[in-house]
């Protein structure tokens, strides 16, 4: 049942026929009902009108016999009763009729039944004739007919038309004489008749059925194409195209569709297009950038080396200078990052990480200054993950050199957790922490909550910004939480698979020993 | 002195190579383009050639692969893009190592010395692994009577893993012993090598019974049998 329904909503073919299909029913049903009524009615009312006219004749015939009796003695009544009685016998089978003659029962005295020349032929049972039709011939005294049923002595009950007359037996007599025509042959007609505009009927249904679906698939057709085509389009194949056929509607629809492909299929080819020329941009930006900035590193190593022969300015000088393109070559390359991410030209490259190790080298590797401890609580287990070690080290060195740097010398806690599917680091201090209206910035590229910090170690304002890409291209998030003067909650979540969802976040963004603040997500921009 | 050819297009840092260089006590040869290379190669025998991949005319790989068919000298790459597929290419077309700009001319300096290094001749006379034969005095292998021209690196490769013959070595161990890295470093240049060597050595190099992989764990020396 569910099936059907399921088409119902899923074809407008099914909807269409369906609907047209119950009206023709509809329709059809009424007209052939009206058609069956009225056939069957006027071939019983020709039945019936041939009927009267003939019992007409046979009850002034039967009476004229009846009546002769009076005056010829040699006649006797039973034979002549007799013989109207038999005459049901002597007809033809294409109009078969019996014959009964009732006596009427005398309504007073004590004299005994009217009933001596009762019978009927056939095996009619006299009795079957309707009460209702008696007592109108009684009454009128003129011919009278009914439709209805008439059985016969061995139980059968046949259809028929009586029709009836009041007759007088000589010696006063009140008796009724019934010609009861058998409607068998008329049945015949009318049932066969009504099997036939049956047959007629569904036949046109169905016929009606399979042209509507015929001629509507074929007028539907285009905008099966159009689906199709479509289909083959999303999936990469720009090429395709509907045919244009004819002048109609569905012509105009072919034409804007191709209309449509054609413009798309430029658009997505001049931005693959920008897309190559930003890469090429990107490496040949890369080589020429580089090879100076190695000649100019070198020099200020060569200098710096004979530092002690140089006057204090002058060697003050090269350590600047140095320091400088340090920072320098750090910018250098978060900006080719950043543009590589532009550009959508990143590569994940995966491999299977030991989360664990990854962060304990990245605490290592951190200039913590001192008395500021990093205090770790990782799983017991192995927390292995299929990432790009390279960028996860590189969100990580990055979120702790942000705690150091804004932790105001309290311990920063790092916390590893991990589910079924996703692998979640959080790196949370006690320092500064930062507004809401800060929060809205602290993904922005170039944005630093204060500039003073971060420079001095030499940050470029990039950080968060490249960590948030490289979270992202993982599929994974990365959120931050922050309250000022209460520090600040930063956690890394990253499917262990590329391209699983992350069902549930292993560390909430909202830090345990807080109450509930509003998380901030960069993801919603 | 020990002579370095430095292969650069870009004059000035080559120039500024040849300083620093000069500063630690090597000689140095700059050469700017790839087609200068080999007639000077042959002429003056340099020890170690510092070689940019990208060169105007004959490629940095090309001109590493022209080398090779002559020499097994040392050869170190410079590279703009350190990620790139060209420093595979440029592994396997015979470099010993790479180093990405901007770099640390310190430890540059580092690098160069430790590539010109002699392995320590073991007073094991002959060492052998699966059936090939290493003379480590004469720094050349045997394999059913026919030498083997091997790069030093490659060489070194070879002996610290036929020293030990049980032992399955990290790619962060043959970093240390071979390359000399103290740090996690590039492991493609494990890879590379190992997929040279094999080329070289191996029956059928796709099937190693020589030098054997371990899976996630590194390389180790084969009993050259199946």
């Amino acid at each position: 049942m569910k099936a059907f329904w399921g088409i119902r909503h899923r074809s407008i073919i099914f909807r269409v026929i369906a609907v047209t299909v119950f009206f023709s029913v509809l329709l059809i049903t009424i007209v052939g009902s009206v058609l069956y009524l009225q056939i069957s009615s006027e071939i019983l009312r020709e039945k019936l009108n041939e009927s009267v006219s003939e019992t007409r004749s046979l009850v002034d015939y039967a009476q004229g016999e009846v009546d002769a009796t009076i005056y010829l003695p040699s006649l006797k009544i039973d034979k002549v009763v007799d013989k109207i009685l038999k005459s049901g016998d002597l007809t033809l089978a294409a109009s078969p009729r019996e014959v009964a003659l009732i006596g009427t029962p005398r309504t007073t005295g004590t004299r005994s039944a009217n009933d001596r020349f009762n019978g009927a032929s056939g095996g009619v049972n006299i009795q079957s004739i309707p009460l209702t039709l008696r007592k109108q011939v009684v009454k009128s005294g003129d011919i009278k007919w009914i439709r209805s049923w008439i059985s016969y002595r061995d139980g059968t009950r046949v259809p028929a038309i009586i029709i009836g007359s009041s007759i007088e037996i000589p010696q006063g007599l009140p008796y009724e004489l019934y010609y009861i025509f058998l409607l068998k042959e008329q049945n015949i007609i009318i049932s066969f008749i009504g099997r036939l505009l049956l047959l007629s009927g569904i036949l046109l249904v169905l016929l009606i059925g399979a042209i509507s679906w015929s001629v509507l698939r074929r007028a539907l057709s285009p905008i099966r194409d159009a689906a199709e085509i479509a289909e083959q389009l999303t999936a990469g194949d720009l090429g395709r195209r509907m045919r244009v056929v004819g002048h109609d509607e569905m012509t105009r629809l072919a034409i804007s569709f191709n209309e449509m492909a054609v413009s798309m299929q430029q658009q997505i080819s001049r931005l693959e297009n920008l897309s190559r020329l930003q890469q090429r941009f990107v490496s040949d930006v890369s080589h020429e950038l580089r090879t100076p900035l190695t000649t100019i590193r070198m020099a200020s190593e060569v200098i710096s080396d004979n530092k002690e022969k140089m006057d204090p300015a002058v060697a003050r000088s090269v350590e600047l200078l140095q320091s400088q393109i340090a920072r320098f070559e750090v910018l250098l390359t978060d900006l080719l990052e950043v543009s590589r991410f532009d550009a959508r030209a990143s590569i994940l490259e995966v491999k299977e990480t030991d989360i664990k190790n990854l962060v304990n080298s990245c605490i290592d590797q951190a200039h913590v200054t001192d008395n500021q401890e990093i205090v770790v609580n990782f799983p017991p287990e192995s927390v292995m993950a299929n990432v790009d070690p390279r960028r996860i080290e590189r969100i990580l060195r990055n979120l702790i050199a942000n705690a150091i740097d804004h932790g105001e010398g309290k311990a920063i806690h790092i916390t590893i957790k991990q589910g079924q599917t996703e692998v979640a680091v959080s790196v949370r201090d006690y320092g500064v922490g930062f507004t809401s209206r800060e929060s809205l910035h602290l993904f922005d590229r170039f944005w630093r909550a204060d500039p003073s910090r971060s420079r001095l170690r030499g940050g470029t304002g990039l950080g968060l910004s490249i960590s948030l890409d490289d979270a992202n291209l993982h599929q994974g998030l990365l959120k931050a939480w922050g309250s000022p003067g209460r520090g600040a909650n930063f956690v890394l979540t990253v499917p262990k698979t590329p391209g699983i969802s992350i069902e549930r976040e292993p560390i909430p963004i909202d830090p345990p020993d807080e109450l509930s603040t509003i998380p901030i997500d960069p993801e919603e921009d | 002195m020990t002579l370095i050819m430095v292969v650069d297009d870009d004059q000035d840092l080559a120039e500024m190579l040849g300083i620093v260089l000069n500063g630690s006590g090597f000689e140095v040869d700059l050469v700017n383009s790839g087609d200068q290379v080999m007639p000077l190669f042959s002429a003056h025998e340099p020890e170690l050639v510092l070689l940019d991949v990208m060169l105007p005319g004959m490629s940095g790989i090309e001109v590493c692969k022209e080398i090779r068919k002559v020499s097994m000298v040392p050869i170190v790459m410079l590279s703009a893009k350190g990620d790139s597929h060209d420093v595979v290419l440029g592994l396997e077309a015979g470099a010993d190592d790479y180093m990405v700009k901007p770099f640390n001319p310190s430890e540059l300096v580092a690098r160069i010395k430790v590539r010109l290094r002699r392995s320590g001749g073991d007073s094991h006379t002959s060492l052998k692994i699966g059936d090939i034969v290493i003379d480590q005095v004469a720094h050349t292998i045997i394999r059913h009577g026919k030498t083997i021209q091997l790069t030093r690196l490659e060489f070194d490769l070879l002996v610290a893993l036929a020293k030990e013959p049980g032992r399955v070595f990290s790619r962060d161990a043959l970093l240390s012993e071979v390359w000399g890295y103290q740090q996690a470093a590039d492991t493609r240049l494990v890879n590379v090598h190992v997929q040279r060597l094999r080329a070289k050595i191996e029956e059928d190099a796709d099937n190693p019974t020589v030098i054997v992989t371990v899976r996630g764990v590194g390389y180790k020396a084969g009993t050259g049998y199946e």
